[in-house]
């Protein structure tokens, strides 16, 4: 029985979930074999020693510009779409229309089961359906990225204040009007920001198709990873973590810079222009780099599944075994990249060691989790800590970023105060700091179990286990009726844990005394990565 | 002098009891009207019941003969509202929050026009100066403005939508004695004032009762329910008493 003030409290519960790592390792260990040893030595090595040939950086450049074609154009039509289907999803938007309201549960319905699909399925699934192109990894990236889009807008426009709209409708303008005129404004700040958040996804989202095959600096990762060429790896990855590092940087100053103070009137034509100009520029770009963009999209036949067919491929599966094992990667994954973090840093909380964490962790998001997991494979078996531990350790990455930033965000009185108090170095971190961020860091570690559940597709078609190995080897031999019941089974647990994961939100998020949501992880600043 | 509003046995249900009871009320055109009540007393419902943001439990409440929350968008134009939370749009300058109010009279092209800052407006501009506020204040952002800054902009807003039935609910509770005065007259005029036109027809809600010598017309408000109607010159000591004991 729980008494009150026994309960365990936020910052304690911000550390239990790295316990994970505990049965991770363990397993890992026990399959670890030394052969692979040298070759894992090799590539750490090779970090300091990329490739330099000419013919090598050529590639590994040509790559980049291909990924980073790709995602910007991927980047504009999602944003743009999503925006479209987030207002017609809005229930503000519909509200003016008495006999319409019904539309915004249609749109809601249409955008929650793209979203519920990690862009690899949509990827491996597309270019089944039409063979190597490169609008197969622009539309792999723009289906879930819509949605995503269009749901945090909807959020976004049923929490703002909706009285001067009303005040505006009351008056006589037309709701249209009403609507742009008085939400419209305060939503461009908000999209800006998070349009930044989905450009830096969509760059690691079209890497990680590359890894499949689709081309640009994912293809050449694979490639060298593949025949074991870590210095010409090394020369793609630096090209990358300079690219990354630099595009963080960028959008965190557009980010503060926006925070003072947005001018409607001077940004948002010119920012419009800009944008619609990169994209012209990207299809010309990809022409350049003799990627034919403007090749048209030719469907391959298939043979849509009898209803026989799709029963006998519900009755063929072991779906405990591989549901359980989805959901384990998860939990495992989860626990890596929420609870290390705050390991990580009482450690030593000191400035020389968190930036040597931040290096680390900027690195960890580089790596994309299926090479994370091939690595791994060099010293050890397929297996669902492989899997987890893969995954877990590229969002560690993006979840110590977060704390980091959120830590730095902060007034830091209290830290003050308690090491005036004569607090320890340790102490004064985890009382004065951490304390005040834990509970919107573990609301946000909730959401991050959403991203989560959907990438266990990426790393369980390397690891060989759960429902994106089962997927990937049902896509390989065209069964079409066991590719449908996979994705319906992966939209149910995706729509399952979010539906927790919100729950486990609401509550962390609103303070009881106050009645206020913190500001720190509000969703509306970190429900986006 | 016409029959404008019309409130046949208007009452509003809310949290088990009675935000109005029973109202009738009749408001002819060119009318001043001052609502006077203590906190609670219905002021508040009752404006919003005369822009049709309340829609009475029973009873009804008429605009020129058409029942008031059944309003299409052009007729919605002849009521306007300065409301009590003023209900600016914080990310917008002055000027395009003045002429939000006119949004009423143009489409979508315009609407976006105006924010991204393409409309000038020479009747906003002269709504603002009717308020006393200097042209300079044009492109401030609303979140720069002071309390009192922020009510004349709701006002210049309300004067920019030309309507016919000026709603006001407390509109002078952050402003100074002078601007009081200013305002009020504002208010009261009949026809132009700075060379813009004032709606005919006003209804003020008050918390000052020593305001309401300017008005035609005083009523008071107690429980949801109306305790005297009457011409400003035949109000009472006891008329102001029975409201505010």
């Amino acid at each position: 029985m729980t008494e009150k003030g026994k309960s365990l409290s936020a910052p304690i519960l911000a550390f239990l979930p790295a316990i994970a790592l505990i049965p991770v390792l363990s397993e890992i260990f026990k399959e670890v074999h030394g052969g692979g040893l040298h070759l894992l030595g090799k590539f750490a090595l090779a970090s300091f020693q990329p490739s330099l040939d000419p013919l090598i950086i050529q590639h590994a450049f040509r790559g980049l510009q291909i990924t980073i074609a790709t995602a910007l154009i991927s980047w504009t039509i999602s944003m743009c779409a999503g925006s479209l289907l987030g207002v017609l999803s809005s229930n503000v938007f519909w509200r003016s229309y008495r006999n319409l309201g019904w539309l915004s549960s249609v749109f809601n319905s249409l955008i929650s089961i793209p979203r519920s699909i990690h862009e690899l399925v949509w990827g491996l699934l597309l270019l089944q359906l039409f063979g190597l192109n490169p609008w197969v990894a622009i539309v792999a990236i723009c289906i879930p990225y819509s949605a995503l889009v269009a749901r945090v807008l909807r959020d976004q426009l049923e929490s703002l204040d909706h009285r001067p709209m009303v005040a505006i409708t009351k008056n006589g303008a037309s709701p249209i009007s009403a609507f742009f005129t008085a939400l419209m404004p305060a939503m461009v700040p908000i999209m800006t920001t998070y349009g930044s958040y989905r450009l830096e996804c969509a760059l690691r989202g079209a890497t990680l198709l590359g890894v499949f095959g689709l081309g640009g600096i994912g293809t050449e990762l694979q490639l060298t990873l593949q025949s074991l060429e870590f210095n010409e790896m090394w020369t793609s990855l630096w090209m990358l973590g300079v690219l990354m590092f630099g595009l963080e940087k960028t959008m965190a100053q557009i980010r503060k810079r926006q925070a003072k103070s947005i001018n409607l009137q001077k940004f948002l034509l010119p920012g419009l222009f800009i944008i619609m100009g990169l994209f012209i520029l990207c299809f010309l770009w990809l022409q350049i780099l003799e990627v034919d963009i403007l090749s048209t999209l030719r469907m391959h036949p298939i043979t849509l599944p009898q209803s026989k067919e799709l029963i006998k491929a519900i009755y063929s599966f072991k779906y405990f075994e591989l549901i359980f094992n989805t959901l384990l990667i998860m939990v495992l994954a989860t626990g890596i990249a929420v609870g290390l973090p705050p390991v990580m840093l009482i450690l030593f909380p000191t400035k020389k060691w968190v930036t040597a964490l931040n290096i680390l962790w900027s690195f960890l998001r580089l790596i994309p989790p299926p090479l994370s997991a091939l690595l791994l494979l060099l010293i050890t078996t397929p297996s669902v800590s492989v899997a987890a531990l893969a995954l877990g350790i590229h969002n560690l990455g993006i979840m110590g970023r977060l704390l980091k930033e959120g830590l730095e965000s902060q007034n830091n009185a209290q830290h003050q105060a308690m090491l005036s108090a004569g607090a320890g170095m340790r102490g004064a971190w985890l009382y004065g700091l951490f304390s005040k961020q834990s509970k919107s860091y573990l609301a946000y570690g909730a959401y991050r179990a959403d991203v989560i559940v959907r990438e266990t597709s990426v790393v369980g078609v390397i690891g060989g286990v759960g429902l994106g190995w089962q997927l990937q080897e049902s896509l390989s031999s065209f069964g079409w009726s066991e590719v449908i019941v996979i994705i319906a089974i992966y939209i149910f647990i995706t729509r399952g844990v979010e539906t927790v994961s919100n729950n486990i939100r609401k509550t962390l998020l609103i303070d009881p005394t106050k009645t206020q949501i913190n500001n720190v992880f509000q969703p509306n600043r970190f429900v986006f990565q | 002098m016409r029959t404008i509003v019309e409130l046949r046995n208007v009452s509003i249900k809310g949290k088990g009891q009675y935000r109005l009871k029973n109202i009738h009320l009749n408001i002819e055109s060119q009318e001043r009207i001052a609502l006077l009540g203590k906190s609670g007393a219905g002021k508040t419902t009752l404006i919003q019941v005369l822009n049709g943001t309340l829609v009475p439990d029973c009873g009804e409440a008429k605009w020129k003969g058409l029942e008031i929350h059944r309003l299409s968008q052009r007729k919605r134009q002849s009521i306007g509202t300065l409301w009590q939370d003023l209900r600016l749009i914080e990310e917008l300058t002055v000027i395009q929050n003045i002429n939000s109010g006119s949004l009423g009279r143009h489409n979508l092209i315009w609407a976006i026009g105006n924010l991204l800052g393409f409309i000038d407006n020479e009747h906003g501009l002269n709504c603002l100066s009717a308020v006393g506020l200097s042209n300079e204040k044009i492109h401030s952002s609303i979140m720069e403005l002071s309390g009192g800054q922020k009510q004349r902009v709701a006002i210049a807003r309300l004067l920019n939508q030309k309507s016919e039935l000026l709603l006001a609910d407390e509109p002078i509770s952050n402003l100074d004695p002078v601007l009081v005065d200013d305002i009020l007259n504002l208010f009261l005029s009949s026809g132009r004032y700075y060379s813009i036109d004032v709606p005919e027809t006003a209804i003020v809600s008050l918390h000052r009762p020593d305001l309401i010598h300017n008005f035609s017309r005083v009523i008071g408000l107690k429980e949801g329910q109306i305790v005297f109607d009457q011409s400003t010159k035949n109000i009472s000591k006891e008329d102001l008493k029975s409201i505010y004991q």
